[in-house]
């Protein structure tokens, strides 16, 4: 029995048989083939190349739509160098020549052009390299979906243990229902395979570093996705401790769900609401289970990036609008692309010294109106059921508001030209991220129709501090009088021009924070639909008006420290056991 | 067979751009198109082979064609390269 220690992030507890999962680097051996198959060589090759011109070809039309041709050229090149007949006839005389599978073939005449390449004095032969590279990759992997039975299926469910695994992979694995957990030796809390893994259940257990090295496939696992810890090959002793856990954690589930179905009202009687933040579409099919009465915020970056930024509007149409119905008759609540920031984002058109105070979300896309439009336009189409509204993130000044407003406003003359326009107009808002933003809002009455809190950039703006740099993330805290204060100006503000605003940032979705929201007189909170029984089971124990009471005497402090600890001690002294968990969480 | 000597104006050289350009239109005819550029040889059809050369501006490269619309291959291609590929400087 061995125990192997990572952090967890998708709670829930499994025991099952252990699957590694590609563990090992592709390798390419040079394999020889007979005469005889020279012929089915050569036919996997022409098939490989026409799905991959055909993959090409669809990105390339994308990236065409959004960017305009100069961007889709990255993508043209390799379409063309597959249709280039001279480097196929490469390939296949390297098959008929050498007696060697499409894969090796590749291969070669790969190192043969990078070779020629790197003689070349020229500062392009790395892009040009790249270039060739990419392709033949390409070509290579479709070889292999072409012959499906190197991944023989094992039968029963499993647990899965791999270095990583990307986004495509895990929702693959994941949508058989074959998946009792996850055991990664990476992968980051934020990833999308956590979220996928949150949203349907899984337990999961990340950053083990080296998982893959002492587990075998066929191991006996335990995974207790709550302390994060998997036990490999567990004495009978260590299996029945995790069966028990596993009915104690059945239970609370059930207890959840009962929870789920309670109105949404404190003890006496003030109402609240409670959304789910999403990001793939699918996750709508089952936030309601949680509990959510809407979607709050559906973060659309990953369809543009997992898309390589070349999803159509028409694609983007039916995404959103299936969400919208999913929900239907709640409201969902669709943020435009928050890009920008992040280092790696290749959206970026050049590199930043400071990405976070750079050309970003709404910036980036006022500079470059057109996928920006193009989002706009399925949004606008996709609200038939009237439920959709669409949120700006990352406004700083009202020029901002004014130009978004004009898009809004060129697009909805189109979509009318073309007949497509729906009856109803999507309602507009603004994240409030941006500390100047808050200043704006008692000017935007007849501009915006309601607003959205971003509380960990507000934060992050306002205190000037990153939180994911372990150095200074203790000053990143909600209880800073400066915090507080802010939001209590966003209540009024917001209250005086007669909106609505909506609470999205983690904050809403940790208790004691949450509870201190609700006392400020803010009542829709909107957060991952994990935390939405949690939240309801705090909010439906206590009294609005005792609360609001509390939190009107925080204002005497002026630490955070002091005014954390004086709110917990005011609640506990109300109520003793709000914030004993009966859970395993 | 019909030959020219070319002079490669545009900035870039034949970079990936300018070389997919020249294999399409050298792809339209049915000759033979070379280009050929100190000891080597491409076929004008193989965007591949074009790439390979790593002609840069100011060099001069030799145009090679041999067939039923050689003269015209040669003016076009001749053409592209006067046009600077079309590229913007």
């Amino acid at each position: 029995m061995i125990r192997i220690k990572g952090k967890a992030v998708s709670p829930g507890i499994a025991m099952g048989r252990a699957l590694l999962y590609n563990f090992e680097k592709e390798v390419i051996r040079a394999e020889n083939i007979g005469e005889k198959s020279v012929e089915k060589e050569i036919w996997r090759l022409e098939n490989a190349v026409k799905k991959s011109q055909a993959q090409l070809k669809k990105i390339n039309l994308g990236l065409q739509k959004i960017m305009g041709k100069d961007a889709a050229f990255i993508i043209e090149t390799q379409y063309l160098l597959l249709k280039d007949s001279h480097l196929l006839d490469e390939i296949r005389g390297t098959i008929q020549n050498k007696l060697v599978k499409a894969e090796w073939a590749i291969k070669e005449i790969e190192k043969k052009y990078l070779e020629i390449f790197h003689t070349i004095p020229d500062l392009s032969f790395k892009a040009k390299s790249n270039d060739i590279s990419d392709v033949l990759n390409r070509l290579i992997a479709n070889l292999k979906k072409s012959s499906p039975s190197t991944a023989a299926p094992q039968p029963g469910q499993v647990i899965l243990v791999a270095d990583d695994i990307t986004p495509s992979e895990a929702a693959t694995l994941m949508s058989n229902k074959r998946l009792l957990g996850l055991v990664l030796n990476k992968g980051g809390e934020t990833s999308h395979t956590v979220i996928l893994a949150r949203t349907l259940g899984i337990p999961t257990i990340l950053d083990t570093v080296n998982a893959t090295d002492s587990i075998f496939n066929g191991d006996t696992l335990a995974l207790d996705g709550v302390s994060g810890e998997v036990i490999v090959q567990p004495t009978p002793e260590a299996a029945a401790e995790i069966t028990a856990k596993i009915e104690k954690f059945r239970q609370y589930k059930e207890q959840l769900k009962k929870l789920s179905q309670l109105p949404e009202l404190t003890l006496d009687q003030h109402q609240f609401h409670l959304y789910a933040n999403i990001e793939l579409p699918f996750e709508s099919e089952i936030v309601q289970s949680y509990g959510a009465k809407g979607i709050g915020l559906f973060r659309t970056e990953f369809l543009y990036l997992d898309s390589k930024m070349s999803i159509s509007e028409e694609e983007q149409y039916l995404i959103y609008k299936k969400i919208a119905q999913n929900i239907f008759p709640h409201p969902l609540v669709i943020r435009t692309y928050d890009l920008g920031r992040d280092k790696s984002d290749p959206s970026m058109p050049r590199r930043e010294e400071n990405p976070s105070l750079g050309l970003m979300a709404v910036r980036l896309f006022l500079k470059d109106r057109e996928p920006f439009k193009i989002q706009i336009r399925a949004v606008m189409r996709a609200n038939a059921s009237g439920n959709i509204r669409i949120l700006f993130p990352m406004v700083t000044e009202i020029e901002e508001v004014r130009a978004i407003r004009e898009i809004m406003a060129e697009a909805k003359k189109e979509l009318q030209r073309a007949g497509t326009y729906p009856k109803k107009d999507v309602q507009a808002g603004i994240m409030l991220e941006i500390p100047a933003a808050v200043r704006l809002i008692r000017h935007l009455g007849s501009d915006i129709d309601f607003f959205s809190v971003g509380s960990n950039d507000l934060i992050q703006y306002l205190l000037a501090v990153d939180r994911n740099n372990s150095d200074v993330s203790y000053l990143f805290s909600p209880y800073h009088p400066a915090f507080i204060h802010i939001l209590k100006e966003i209540r009024a503000e917001v209250a005086r021009i007669g909106k609505e605003v909506t609470i999205c940032g983690e904050m809403a979705g940790q208790p004691v924070p949450a509870l201190m929201l609700l006392g400020m007189g803010f009542t829709n909170f909107s957060m991952n639909a994990m935390a939405i029984a949690k939240i309801k089971r705090v909010f439906t124990r206590i009294h609005y008006a005792r609360l609001r009471k509390i939190v009107s005497q925080l204002d005497r402090f002026g630490s955070r420290t002091e005014i954390e600890a004086f709110f917990k001690e005011s609640l506990l002294k109300l109520y003793p056991d709000l914030l004993d968990s009966q859970s395993p969480l | 067979m019909i030959e020219k000597t070319q002079v490669i104006h545009n900035k870039l050289g034949l970079h990936a751009r300018a070389a997919a350009k020249l294999s399409h239109l050298a792809n339209m005819f049915t000759s033979d198109i070379y280009l050929i550029y100190n000891e080597d040889k491409v076929n004008a059809k193989s965007l591949l082979g074009i790439l390979t050369l790593a002609a840069s501006v100011g060099n001069e490269i030799i145009l090679q064609a041999n067939g039923g619309d050689e003269q015209e291959a040669i003016a076009a291609i001749s053409d592209l390269f006067n046009r600077m590929f079309d590229e913007e400087s």
